[in-house]
């Protein structure tokens, strides 16, 4: 058993793929940056030195302590300052991380889940059914996603009842950006999808008999996730932007559960008198953290494809 | 050539300069209405001053002045006041005003569906003397009663009738939510809720102007920083409010000067006296703690007012220890002294309330409304939980925040409160008195607070012409208020505007913009 994995670890690096992805400083840098941003973000309650939301822990005197320097009032100290309310901004980006990502991941996951079924059906089953929903898609493209999620996030608030807005005010923007995400997923895999199914090995899957789900999933799918993989990479920092957009308008995270998007945009209330640390940091990390998912998509895509070689 | 280029440019220049005077502000809120009966709330009523007048208003000090009545004397003894009415007037659409307009507008003003109808609680009846004379009977003496209508604004009968606007609706609104035909110097030519309103002057108006504006645009602004950014590149002339850690830093910039003052506003927390049970977070449908003085005394001495001001407000605003600043008429000096902050006295009180372990409860609050309102109760939250009591903060824009007090969705809120009177007796009528429409009393107080001395009270504090009695009430009830903890006084809003430094104007400490004092140069 061991040495089955210990060959197959062999084998990943020998590949051509560890090969390419370990000469490229950037891939290498980028992958880091994405493991510690993310590795911080999980492990968010155990490395920040204070609980953001937990009230108690707040000491409204800490207000606007600058990064570094200890407070006049009560000489506690603070790595990147505190914001209005004494809380710690580091703790407070390290929580807002872990929303950004969570929201991320969450809504790719579900475009990619909503676009691939689709694609996959559009491409194998043609017809109607091709036509249907890539005419839908055609639609939804010619709006920006942002507007759509925005539309969608809208009309959602509008039927959850107030007093539970801000617990499903996640779950909408996740819904609300996967739904303006999907159609890429569904557009590359359907035009995957058409290239495979002309080739032998579907005639011979179609010819032995197997049921048109069997197919798409087990012979076809394989052969289309590459892009896709790609595509998820890009539409990731895609979703985290999206977010941060949605929350620095103000209709995303709720300052109770506040993403990065909503720490730039309480940031940019102080903008003006000098507190420029609590702009600056969530905006900083915002950058790292879209700047290195998105060089690593792009990496994805020059490493996968067969063409660039 | 050149020379002569220059100085036609510059003739061109100073010639547009004298010609339009374009005037551009920004608020934080945008009047929920024009209709000046509808709300009761100083965005509103403060906006609509300068399209709208009353039979009397407030001069750059406050004073009272003639306006819509040119004289007012008292009738017999203490029965009531008579107006005499101001001559050809007109209103926007050109219709003349006279008594009946006057009429109309009290049964407006006064009537059920009015927000304003506490205005009207001394008054027994109106009545028409002649076109241009008219009586206001009152239940008992009042020797206050014109200083408490500068607010009430006269609106033309026939042209509310011919639009179906008889009756204000705040709720759902009607014609005069959006349209104003007022008498005063400007007119609304255009009104985009949410977007902008445009103003100009009334032609026909009966004073003499001092202004040299030409159109005014009003833009609600709500993120202050954006608001700072339109001051600081000249987008707009004028802001209120400047948020308050913006003002040191406007201040030193030479395009534009910070107008600073106290205004009459107190910020306070108000509790859901009435409710028989909590409506909010895990507690809910447990029985009501803030029922008890001690708890609400111990969320007085909880709340660390000095660090707030400190941080949130940068040292600009001073402690509240009642419902009015020390600036006020009827300030109780025996009870200006506030709870101290200490967590171990309030945790003692509401051990012994019975709640040792504390509770947890829904507190409400504004985001636009007051200046850095929804910071300060993120703060409020943080105290009380250090003393036991976990607050769940529902931050709110005021337009959806009044319905929710309205009905009854709180067990804690905050309010800002300035009286318009100018006068202690103005909170006790609308904060403290036991409501009741009928009455018109008690018409802000959302939490139903209730106390039969201070109920007995307040008719009396209305009609005692001698100031040394009217004093030992107003203390007593300011007494009252503070050992009941009826609601905790946190702190007096300052004010803070923001002009560009060719503009000249008038800041008054009800932080209404009077319009018709603006100078462009």
């Amino acid at each position: 058993m061991s040495t089955s994995i210990g060959l197959r670890l062999r084998n990943a690096l020998d590949s051509d793929f560890a090969y390419l992805f370990l000469r490229s400083p950037v891939a290498v840098l980028s992958a880091f940056v994405v493991i510690v941003l993310v590795l911080a973000a999980i492990f968010a309650p155990l490395i920040s030195p204070q609980d953001p939301f937990n009230p108690i822990e707040l000491n409204l005197m800490n207000g606007f302590t600058p990064p570094g320097t200890p407070n006049a009032f009560t000489g506690e100290s603070f790595w990147l300052g505190t914001d209005d309310q004494g809380r710690d901004v580091f703790s407070t980006i390290l929580h807002g991380m872990r929303i950004s990502l969570f929201v991320g991941v969450s809504a790719v996951s579900f475009a990619l889940l909503l676009g691939v079924t689709l694609g996959l059906l559009a491409g194998y089953v043609g017809g109607w059914t091709d036509t249907i929903i890539m005419r839908v898609a055609d639609v939804q493209l010619t709006f920006p996603a942002i507007l759509v999620a925005m539309l969608i996030f809208g009309i959602a608030k509008g039927i959850t009842p107030v007093e539970y807005r801000d617990q499903m005010a996640i779950w909408v923007l996740i819904l609300a950006i996967g739904l303006s995400d999907w159609v890429q997923f569904a557009r590359v895999v359907r035009g995957a999808t058409l290239v495979e199914k002309g080739r032998e090995y579907v005639q011979a899957a179609q010819l032995i008999g197997r049921r048109p789900g069997a197919i798409m999933l087990r012979h076809i799918l394989p052969n289309v996730l590459s892009p896709v993989l790609v595509i998820a990479t890009i539409s990731l920092a895609l979703a985290i932007i999206a977010e941060a957009t949605l929350s620095f308008l103000g209709v995303g995270a709720p300052p109770t559960q506040p993403s990065l998007g909503t720490l730039i945009r309480i940031g940019q209330g102080f903008l003006f008198s000098g507190e420029w640390w609590i702009l600056l940091f969530p905006s900083l990390t915002l950058l790292a953290l879209a700047l290195s998912v998105n060089l690593l998509g792009d990496w994805l895509r020059d490493a996968l494809n067969p063409r660039l070689k | 050539m050149r020379q002569i280029g220059m100085a036609t440019a510059l003739c061109a220049l100073m010639g547009t300069h004298a010609v339009a005077e374009e005037f551009k502000w920004a608020g934080t809120t945008d009047p929920q209405t024009l209709d000046p009966h509808a709300v009761n709330s100083a965005p509103v009523l403060g906006f609509l001053n300068n399209v709208y007048e009353g039979l009397v208003r407030r001069g750059k000090d406050m004073t009272i002045e003639p306006a819509l009545a040119t004289s007012w004397e008292p009738i017999g003894e203490g029965e009531g006041w008579r107006f005499k009415l101001r001559e050809g007037v007109t209103f926007h659409d050109g219709a003349a005003f006279d008594a009946e307009d006057v009429q109309f507008s009290y049964e407006r003003a006064s009537g059920e569906a009015a927000d304003t109808r506490s205005w009207f609680s001394p008054v027994a009846s109106l009545e028409v003397v002649d076109p241009y004379t008219i009586d206001i009977k009152t239940n008992a003496p009042n020797p206050i009663f014109p200083d408490s209508i500068a607010n009430w604004m006269i609106v033309d009968k026939g042209w509310a009738e011919a639009n179906a606007a008889a009756t204000p609706n705040k709720e759902e609104g009607n014609f005069a939510t959006l349209n104003a035909n007022g008498t005063g110097a400007f007119k609304v030519t255009a009104r985009e809720p949410g977007l902008r309103t445009v103003l100009e002057p009334h032609d026909g108006w009966w004073g003499e102007a001092e202004h040299n504006i030409t159109r005014a645009e009003f833009t609600p602004i709500q993120n202050p920083a954006t608001a700072v950014a339109a001051l600081l590149s000249g987008d707009v002339d004028f802001i209120n409010p400047v948020p308050i850690q913006d003002a040191a830093r406007l201040a030193s910039n030479p395009d534009v000067n910070v107008i600073q003052g106290i205004e009459a506003r107190v910020i306070m927390l108000g509790f859901g006296h009435e409710a028989a049970e909590l409506k909010y977070t895990g507690d809910a449908g447990k029985p009501n703690p803030f029922q008890d003085a001690k708890v609400r005394q111990a969320v007085a001495h909880a709340v660390n007012v000095p660090a707030i001001l400190q941080t949130i407000m940068r040292g600009n605003a001073e402690p509240a220890s009642q419902l009015v600043s020390p600036a006020m008429r009827g300030y109780s000096e025996a009870n200006a002294a506030r709870p101290a902050y200490d967590v171990e006295a309030a945790k003692a009180l509401l051990a012994e309330a019975g709640y040792p372990d504390g509770f947890s409860f829904g507190l409400k609050c504004p985001n636009n409304r007051y200046l850095n309102d929804e910071a300060v109760c993120q703060g409020v939250v943080s105290m009380l939980a250090q003393a036991g009591i976990t607050a769940e903060l529902d931050a709110m824009p005021v337009q959806n925040y009044w319905p929710e007090l309205r009905e009854d969705n709180f067990d804690m809120y905050l309010l800002g409160w300035s009286p318009g009177t100018f006068d202690a007796e103005h909170p006790l009528r609308f904060l403290a008195s036991t409501p009741n429409a009928e009455k018109k009393l008690g018409s802000w107080n959302f939490g139903g607070y209730s106390n039969a001395r201070i109920d007995e009270m307040l008719p009396i504090i209305q009609s005692e012409i001698d100031d040394t009695k009217r004093q030992a009430m107003l203390d007593e009830a300011a007494e009252i208020l503070q050992d009941e903890m009826a609601y905790v006084p946190l702190y007096v809003q300052p004010l803070v505007w923001g002009v560009r430094s060719n503009v000249e104007m008038t800041q008054r400490p009800d932080n209404f913009f009077i319009l018709r004092w603006v100078t462009v140069n």
